[in-house]
């Protein structure tokens, strides 16, 4: 019996090794992919022959890399798949769950870098700029001065580093979107002081609010800065420029406690310190929900239906209206935080890639998957398969002004801002707080150049 | 086991063989027992430390050499509020963690001896030890969830209509909180090898302690404590450089906060500075992590010179 086992064994270990080899040469890196083409792609032609509108060779692979796993992949996966049936050349994704920037840097610095990179956050889009880890546009071979026409004025402006254009935005979400239950909050409260007396009427503790994850509190405090402010004040906040102790700041986060308080906040401040932005999303559209209202972006609305509650109907259980207005100079502007695309190599197919991602096809194929806004002009509102999403591109078509997220703009060495502003809810001092974090963004800004 | 109590020494003398006592002074011989050693030394201890000593005074922008600064990055570590919080709370955790692990491990050794089914309950407290940090600290954030559907122990209060208490959420507790989950994790690790070392101790001794008319408390401050004392001081130095080096507990449960109220140095070192692109401030704070580490690993050097090793 010894025998025919032993060969059983060494057939099934000689397989296991193929299969390794087999499975460690298909992710292999993009680099040679020009020169390599697959067999599996079944191109009898070779790598010589150019795809139909590219001009690039058929085969030809590239890597993109993200942070999107779950529905937000599988919806990115379309727009890949179109960008392959179109050009012929495959792009694969590779998702970073988290600290992205901290793997990318490496990946950079190890000399393997993917070819393309989709980042959210714009210090680190500075920073990788500023150590020439990412290329500029242009480098590619792509006119960007055509480009800007693709897009709403001053979209691409969050890409630009020292006046040159090193990312695009190819997706967004607005954050000034106030999400509530319909079924609770029977009219949609317009400015701050309706929101309150709404709070007030609801009773109990009826705001929800995920502090844990501390930038839910650096969206809450930029809405109220800009619409007390104006978009120029904002901008200019976020920028070397800004100036967190000249009272304005302080202003924001005084009115922002009017709300975010232990009498209206869903288990008291210290409760929403204990709870995960997920987690209160389940608190007003979860199966036990027991609060009313809950800020935070447009992407409440696909977690909530996605993830949270599948029960949930649009729009009879879950809406939004347009964060209050504070009868300052930016009512009427939105705020979004979007992700923006940048080149690290500049491999056969990047070009290709990158250009595609500024065509109305990628942002309708993608918009039609629900997950995203898509910032090209061209993509129409009938792209959107839902009316919160619909919705939501509608707003920012229409603000007064559209600024872009303010503490993803920071440099990437300041303060934590989420973390200063949950000492901010928990009653310190916002005055001494602001000189801190001031000092901080400061040296963070001069460290970065 | 038990029953040949004899310490190793430090230095065994070489038995016979006359002959290997003259080849161990050739240099031959010498380069080849000690050289891999020392290339391994060199290139994954010596020549790391310098690189990283030669950063933290270094901008590092990109990771690479890219301007030096002397000792700026130390200063503006100074001036960062969240950094000094950090090894404030690193202290807390020192103090508490490295206390509480002892004392309950030592508690558990000793009753656990005098137990039949003393295998039993030494799995019981060593299984947490089989648990990586990060997944620990994921059944613990379960278990501190505020709401009382989720959370065990608001559940446990809700049932004696107490709470619910925001056990993360409150940032005068936070840190306790989380330092108790570290407790919970070592004292099984804590036991086990105080368990060992008070096996150790002679049974003659206790007898004719016993013998002599002494009650089970003075044996065990008399006779049982002094004869673990290095065991024990072996083991603070393994949880001080434990604390020094914690991260997994505070990045998994709440990411330092409330505010940086759960931060520590290597947290710092990883959110404010490395995953900030600032490698000179990051190698910065490695450097102070290693100075503090220095006068630990000398005094237990010292120690396991001066005695032998149970």
């Amino acid at each position: 019996m010894a025998g025919p086992r032993r060969v059983l064994t060494l057939i099934a270990g000689a397989a296991l090794f193929v299969s390794a080899c087999g499975g460690a040469a298909s992710p292999s890196p993009s680099s040679g992919g020009a020169a390599s083409a697959p067999a599996s792609a079944g191109e009898s032609t070779g790598a010589s022959a150019p795809a139909a509108s590219s001009g690039v060779p058929a085969g030809t692979k590239i890597t993109v890399t993200s942070l999107w796993g779950g529905s937000e992949q599988e919806a990115f996966q379309k727009v890949l798949d179109a960008f392959k049936a179109k050009t012929g050349i495959e792009a694969t994704y590779q998702a970073q769950r988290t600290d992205y920037a901290t793997v990318l840097q490496n990946k950079i610095q190890g000399g393997n870098p993917p070819d393309v990179a989709i980042m959210p956050g714009l210090g680190f889009l500075r920073q990788f700029a500023a150590s020439g880890g990412i290329k500029k546009i242009s480098d590619l071979g792509i006119d960007t001065t055509a480009l800007e026409s693709n897009y709403p004025p001053g979209l691409l402006d969050p890409g630009k580093v020292n006046g040159e254009l090193y990312g695009l935005m190819v997706k967004f979400n607005s954050k000034s979107t106030f999400w509530y239950a319909p079924s609770k909050v029977s009219t949609p409260p317009k400015t701050w002081d309706d929101l309150k007396s709404t709070l007030d009427s609801l009773g109990g503790q009826p705001l929800a609010v995920g502090a844990k994850d501390s930038w839910t509190l650096t969206d809450w405090f930029e809405e109220i800065y800009l619409r007390q402010n104006g978009a120029d004040a904002y901008k200019k906040l976020f920028s070397k420029d800004g100036d967190w102790t000249d009272g304005t700041a302080a202003k924001a986060i005084q009115t922002m406690l009017e709300v975010v308080n232990d009498k209206y906040v869903t288990g008291g401040i210290k409760g929403a310190l204990n709870t995960a932005f997920t987690d209160a999303i389940g608190q007003i559209y979860g199966k036990n929900a027991k609060s009313s209202l809950f800020y935070e972006g447009g992407f409440v609305g696909g977690i909530a239906t996605g993830q949270i509650n599948k029960d949930l109907k649009i729009p009879s259980d879950i809406d939004w209206f347009d964060f209050p207005s504070l009868g300052g100079a930016g009512d009427g502007a939105a705020e979004i935080g979007g992700d923006e695309i940048a080149a690290l190599t500049t491999n056969p197919g990047v070009k290709e890639f990158i250009q595609f991602m500024t065509d109305p096809e990628s942002g309708t194929t993608w918009a039609k998957t629900g997950a995203i806004i898509s910032p090209i002009k061209a993509v129409g509102q009938d792209a959107y398969p839902n009316d919160l999403a619909k919705k939501e591109a509608a707003q920012v078509a229409g603000a007064s002004a559209v600024v872009y997220d303010g503490s993803d703009t920071l440099p990437a060495g300041a303060p934590d801002m989420g973390a200063m502003l949950q000492k901010a809810i928990q009653g310190q001092d916002p005055t001494g707080l602001l000189k801190d974090f001031n000092d901080g963004v400061k040296s963070a800004w001069e460290s970065e150049s | 086991m038990t029953a040949n109590p004899q310490p190793i020494q430090a230095t065994p003398a070489p038995r016979g063989g006359g002959k290997l006592a003259v080849e161990r002074d050739k240099p031959a011989t010498l380069l080849l027992f000690l050289g891999p050693a020392v290339v391994l030394l060199l290139v994954f201890l010596v020549y790391p430390v310098i690189y990283t000593l030669r950063m933290s005074v270094d901008r590092g922008l990109g990771g690479n050499f890219s301007r030096f600064v002397g000792l700026d990055n130390y200063a503006s570590l100074l001036r960062t509020p969240s950094f000094v919080h950090s090894i404030e709370n690193n202290v807390l955790w020192i103090i508490f963690y490295v206390t509480f692990v002892i004392i309950l491990g030592l508690i558990i050794a000793v009753i656990a001896m005098r137990v039949s089914y003393e295998a039993i309950i030494k799995a019981i407290v060593f299984l947490p030890m089989a648990i990586a940090a990060t997944a620990l600290g994921v059944i613990w954030a379960f278990v501190y969830a505020y709401d009382s559907n989720i959370g065990l122990l608001n559940a446990l209060l809700a049932a004696i209509n107490v709470g619910p208490i925001a056990w993360l959420g409150d940032s005068s507790i936070a840190n306790s909180a989380l330092i108790a989950v570290g407790v919970w994790g070592s004292t099984g690790f804590a036991t086990v090898i105080l368990s060992a070392a008070l096996k150790g101790i002679p049974t003659e001794i206790i007898e004719a302690a016993r013998t002599d008319g002494a009650n089970e408390f003075q044996i065990f401050w008399r006779i049982i404590l002094p004869m673990v004392s290095l065991p024990i001081s072996v083991l603070a130095v393994t949880l001080i450089v434990n604390v020094i080096k914690l991260f997994d507990i505070p990045y998994v449960m709440t990411n330092g906060g409330p505010g940086d109220s759960t931060r520590v140095i290597a947290f710092e070192l990883y959110k404010q500075d490395l995953s900030a692109g600032q490698y000179g401030k990051a190698a910065a704070v490695a450097v102070v992590m290693l100075v503090i580490l220095i006068p630990v690993m000398i005094f237990n050097i010292r120690r396991f010179r001066s005695e032998a090793v149970v």
